[in-house]
């Protein structure tokens, strides 16, 4: 029970990061290698805030917040002008550089020893809350206005300029709210493992939440939240098979792709309104 | 001092140069970054090890290294040949858009460095020592004997690469296909077979630079994660132009050995980290100036 409720609790944390990436790959179609950066200076900022300074928890995770979109700021303001390959390049070096300035200041994160004795704060119940607040904000952003032009924009970028969407500061808006949600990830991270280290956060995670997206269906929000169960929880379900798992993964996911491209949603959601047509197409057949 | 920098950091850009060409080959036919190619290095460096067993019986010195190179390259080619037809002949030919290769590439690429795991478990090993230590001396400079072979294997297998890029059949049949499939396909050119070929190019380059890599590194599956010294260097040197590429590895490798006598070798990413972000803000398209239209 307890082993279930950790992977359920480790699943909902990776759930906010893949949210974070769901906004910025799926909505908006930049790819971000630099994700898994805002998960590292949430949990670092929060942990040595909390255990260094003695600041109180909430105020901690606040500020580490604040942080990620600082450094948001300080990747999206110059990057969101350049072609999309740039982009995920900048936000690469960008995450290399994060773990580089992690590993050079050990005095104070511990290096690549990494930063232990972080009391354990995070819950389940916490974890769910915070998975649910997360979900309702991209819903919410999604039906804006904002989402659809961010729609626009991955469709088809010039046709988005020409129709007057202001497309840098749609990108940086998007990039931004990612980043924060990501830091708040990385501040239920630490609590909940009470142990860090650079090595954690590399761009193979970013890699990884990117393909959770793809494999729920680019621009499903009810797939990437399958997926992230799945892919996520799969692993753990796989154990038996030991050293085969990733491998296994990998494999999946290469037939989900080369046989259903768009992804196990595709497009599609599942909404009240949805399951409602659903319940009266029946209703009218039967 | 410095010139002494310089060789060496033109030693290290010349294996950059292999990844970043074959990196480019790819992006300029296909137009999307291959992740893959790091997993192929993963293997290639492998393979070049089992041959180092296998034939170190035999032969010593420079012949041996001389037939691992051609193992390493030859499998790296076969390799790369096999993951198109299972990652991307699919996506081709269902005219995905190119966020799926991308994706598709990653997870090859995880899948060709897991399976390097599981064979070979997550050991260290290392390539037995082929050359004296020793170095040659020019006057004031001296240039350590494996440097030198590096750069000399590096830069012939890159020429190479461009004599049957640019002399002959196939080498015209891939630059057509790169500038513009559909035309190339009117032409009579069966586009799986140039495209099949230019993968062979790209994992035989991946190859060689698979064994350098595990030469001056330790062997470890996740050696191929040094594809992003690539991806960094073809960027700068402009997407999909294979000048620019060449000239982007070794200006990367250049300022990666004076970087790490500057601010060692741990503060070096930040720093060229800020370095391309000044770069691409300055001259967004690379070295080479060539624009990769997204739209007609």
């Amino acid at each position: 029970m307890e082993y279930l409720v950790s992977t359920l609790t480790f699943t909902g944390i990776t759930l906010i990061g893949v949210l974070g990436v769901y906004m910025v790959t799926g909505l908006t179609g930049l790819f971000s290698f630099g994700q898994a950066a805002f998960l590292a200076i949430g949990a670092y900022i929060s942990a040595v805030l909390y255990k260094s300074l003695g600041l109180p928890l909430p105020l901690a995770a606040f500020v580490a917040m604040l942080v990620g979109l600082a450094a948001g700021l300080l990747v999206g303001l110059p990057t969101v002008r350049l072609r999309r390959d740039y982009i995920s390049l900048v936000t690469f070096g960008f995450g290399e550089a994060i773990i580089a300035v992690l590993n050079n200041t050990a005095n104070v994160t511990g290096g690549a020893m990494g930063l232990s004795g972080v009391p354990q704060r995070t819950s389940f119940s916490l974890v769910l809350a915070s998975v649910i607040a997360c979900v309702a904000v991209v819903i919410s952003y999604k039906n804006s206005k904002y989402g659809r032009q961010c729609l626009a924009l991955r469709n088809d970028e010039l046709a988005a300029k020409s129709m007057g969407i202001n497309v840098e500061r749609l990108k940086l808006v998007t990039f931004l709210i990612a980043g924060v949600m990501t830091s708040f990830a990385g501040v239920l991270y630490v609590f909940y493992t009470t142990y860090v280290e650079p090595g954690a956060f590399g761009w193979v995670i970013s890699a990884e939440w990117m393909i959770i997206v793809f494999v729920g269906g680019v621009n499903s929000l009810t797939g990437a939240v399958v997926a992230t169960v799945l892919l996520t929880g799969l692993p753990e379900f796989l154990r038996f098979a030991s050293e085969w798992r990733i491998a296994i993964y990998c494999i999946i996911v290469l037939l989900i792709l080369n046989f259903r491209p768009s992804g196990i949603f595709g497009e599609h959601e599942i909404s009240l309104d949805f399951l409602r047509r659903l319940f009266r197409k029946g209703a009218r057949t039967a | 001092m410095t010139l002494q920098l310089l060789i060496n950091g033109i030693s290290l850009g010349s294996v950059y140069a292999l990844i970043a060409v074959g990196f480019a080959l790819i992006f300029n036919i296909l137009k999307f970054s291959n992740f893959s190619h790091g997993g192929l290095m993963s293997v290639t460096a492998y393979i070049g090890y089992v041959a180092s067993v296998f034939f170190g019986r035999y032969i010593k010195a420079l012949p041996l290294f001389i037939v691992i190179l051609l193992a390493a390259a030859l499998g790296g080619g076969l390799l790369a040949i096999v993951v198109e037809r299972v990652a991307f002949r699919r996506l081709r030919n269902s005219n995905s858009s190119v966020i799926y290769y991308f994706i598709s590439s990653i997870t090859m690429g995880i899948l060709m460095e897991n399976s390097v795991t599981i064979f070979a478990s997550s050991n260290f090993y290392s390539y037995p020592s082929f050359f004296p230590t020793s170095v040659i001396r020019f006057g004031a400079l001296s240039v350590a004997i494996p440097d030198l072979l590096t750069f000399l294997f590096s830069g012939s297998s890159l020429v190479i690469l461009l004599v049957v890029l640019f002399r002959t059949k196939i080498g015209l049949a891939i630059r057509s296909t790169s500038f513009d499939t559909a035309t190339a396909k009117l032409m009579g050119m069966d586009p799986n077979r140039v495209v099949a070929a230019t993968f062979f190019a790209s994992g035989v380059l991946g190859g060689v630079a698979g064994v350098f890599l595990g030469i001056n590194y330790t062997l470890y599956p996740q050696l191929g994660q040094l594809i992003v010294k690539g991806f960094v260097a073809s960027v700068i040197g402009g997407l999909g132009s294979i000048s620019g590429a060449l000239i982007g590895a070794v200006l990367l490798g250049v300022v990666e050995i004076f970087l790490i006598g500057l601010v060692g070798a741990g503060w070096s990413p930040v720093v060229i980290f800020v370095i391309m972000l000044v770069f691409l803000l300055l001259r967004p398209r690379g070295i080479s100036g060539v624009i990769v239209q997204e739209k007609a």
